[in-house]
């Protein structure tokens, strides 16, 4: 009897971040396109592992998800233990950029789901030629808070299990169980103060809504996918934040919520297939 | 109603989970349905009593409030967006949560698990 052995991969890789070197963790599956897959605030690359176990998804696209910098098994920089992590657009736009580079991705679809679907965002406005396409996921301009990001950093209780509790508001009451709480587990376990700088990242940068009209979608074509169970990012946020990009569409996904493909990764796979459909066709192809 | 609090009690007192979660959790807190108010009293977890209100004399450390028809709808089993949470209530104008709400948040996994026994516990309002 063979075990079940999945078709993902991991590895490492370091790569220069604001000048100074990050050890990432990465992982893929499949072949043809490469789609580069960016995760949520306060979790990792296990929220795509559905989609990176899909053949239907694998058998025409390469695969790839990666941990940001603090998150997952990708370390944090040298020195971390006397700074505060506070991401950024040009810091994560960096990332993102250098993943891409290091492992000589020719013009992969981008996609992401929150914090990773506004900076798929920002790449359309600001570095749109890098890219084939992109599908942003719970996707929006801006959205500030309605809490205290501090909340989740501090030394009286547990910021990732606060962090799971909040965020528990956003995955729709038709996720399975076991994927609903396979989800909360991966900000739970998030190092301490990183939801928080996510969310620093999330709430308080607004420069997104002036880039939007920079969008060419002729070049790139852009597809919003948003769950009706969102509370962050709502379909009318998705929506009017698709509307001001020329061109980008929009679809609603009524039993879904903010992290739809972890949450209720068979609710989400037909839309994620269609969105990849709605991509340009990649490069020599 | 009140039998309806009582019988969700009961729920906690059945969940090793929920009274471990709860474990540090004593506190009043105040749900208000229209103009009906219940004191919700918890120690370490187990919800040991009701009061009904209105009161002016009972602290409390938080307050839900709402509806009785909101909460019924939360209560669905697969509840309308807005209505499966209770942030959700509020962001969609039918709920308002008040006072100390970083106990609230230090406690949320265990108050969300306590509310959703609503689902079950018992007959409806």
């Amino acid at each position: 009897m063979s075990a079940a052995i999945e078709a993902i991969t991991g590895r490492y890789v370091t790569v220069e971040i604001g000048g100074r070197p990050h050890r990432l963790y990465f992982e893929e599956a499949g072949q043809g396109r490469p789609v580069l897959c960016l995760h949520t605030a306060g979790a990792d690359t296990r929220q795509w592992r559905h989609l990176l176990n899909d053949t239907d998804v694998t058998s025409a696209n390469r695969m790839i998800a990666f941990d940001m910098p603090w998150h997952g098994k990708s370390l944090p920089p040298e020195g971390f233990e006397t700074e505060e992590y506070l991401l950024t657009t040009a810091s994560y736009i960096d990332t993102v950029l250098a993943i891409a580079d290091a492992l000589g991705l020719e013009r992969p679809v981008l996609a992401g789901c929150s914090m990773g679907g506004r900076i798929a965002l920002q790449l359309a406005a600001l570095h749109g030629d890098r890219f084939s396409g992109f599908i942003a996921i719970e996707a929006s301009d801006f959205q500030p808070a309605w809490y205290d990001i501090d909340w989740f950093h501090r030394p009286d209780a547990h910021g990732g299990e606060m962090g799971a509790a909040l965020v528990s508001a956003n995955i729709s009451p038709y996720a399975p169980d076991a994927e609903r709480w396979n989800t909360l587990w991966m900000f739970m376990t998030s190092g301490p103060g990183v939801f928080r700088g996510d969310l620093s990242f999330y709430t308080q940068d607004d420069s997104l809504i002036a880039r939007l009209d920079q969008i060419d979608t002729a070049r790139a074509p852009v597809h919003f996918l948003v769950g009706a169970y969102d509370l962050t990012c709502t379909p009318e946020d998705a929506q009017r934040t698709a509307d001001a990009i020329p061109g980008a569409t929009c679809t609603v996904m009524e039993e879904l919520g903010h992290f739809p493909m972890s949450e209720h990764p068979e609710g989400f796979r037909p839309f994620f297939i269609d969105a990849l459909q709605r991509m340009s066709a990649p490069p020599g192809g | 109603m009140l039998a309806k609090w009582t019988a969700m009690g009961a729920g906690l007192d059945t969940r090793p989970h929920l009274l471990r979660l709860g474990r540090l959790f004593s506190e009043t807190v105040l749900i208000q349905l229209g103009e009906d108010e219940y004191y919700l009293v918890f120690e370490k977890g187990r919800l040991v009593s009701v009061t009904p209100g209105p009161s002016r004399k009972t602290p409390w450390r938080f307050a839900l409030r709402t509806d009785t028809q909101a909460l019924q709808a939360f209560w669905q089993p697969h509840p309308k967006p807005g209505f499966h949470d209770i942030f959700g209530l509020v962001k969609i104008g039918h709920a308002q949560i008040e006072g100390d709400i970083l106990a609230l948040v230090k406690n949320l996994r265990f108050f969300k698990e306590f509310l959703a026994l609503g689902r079950e516990a018992g007959s409806s309002a």
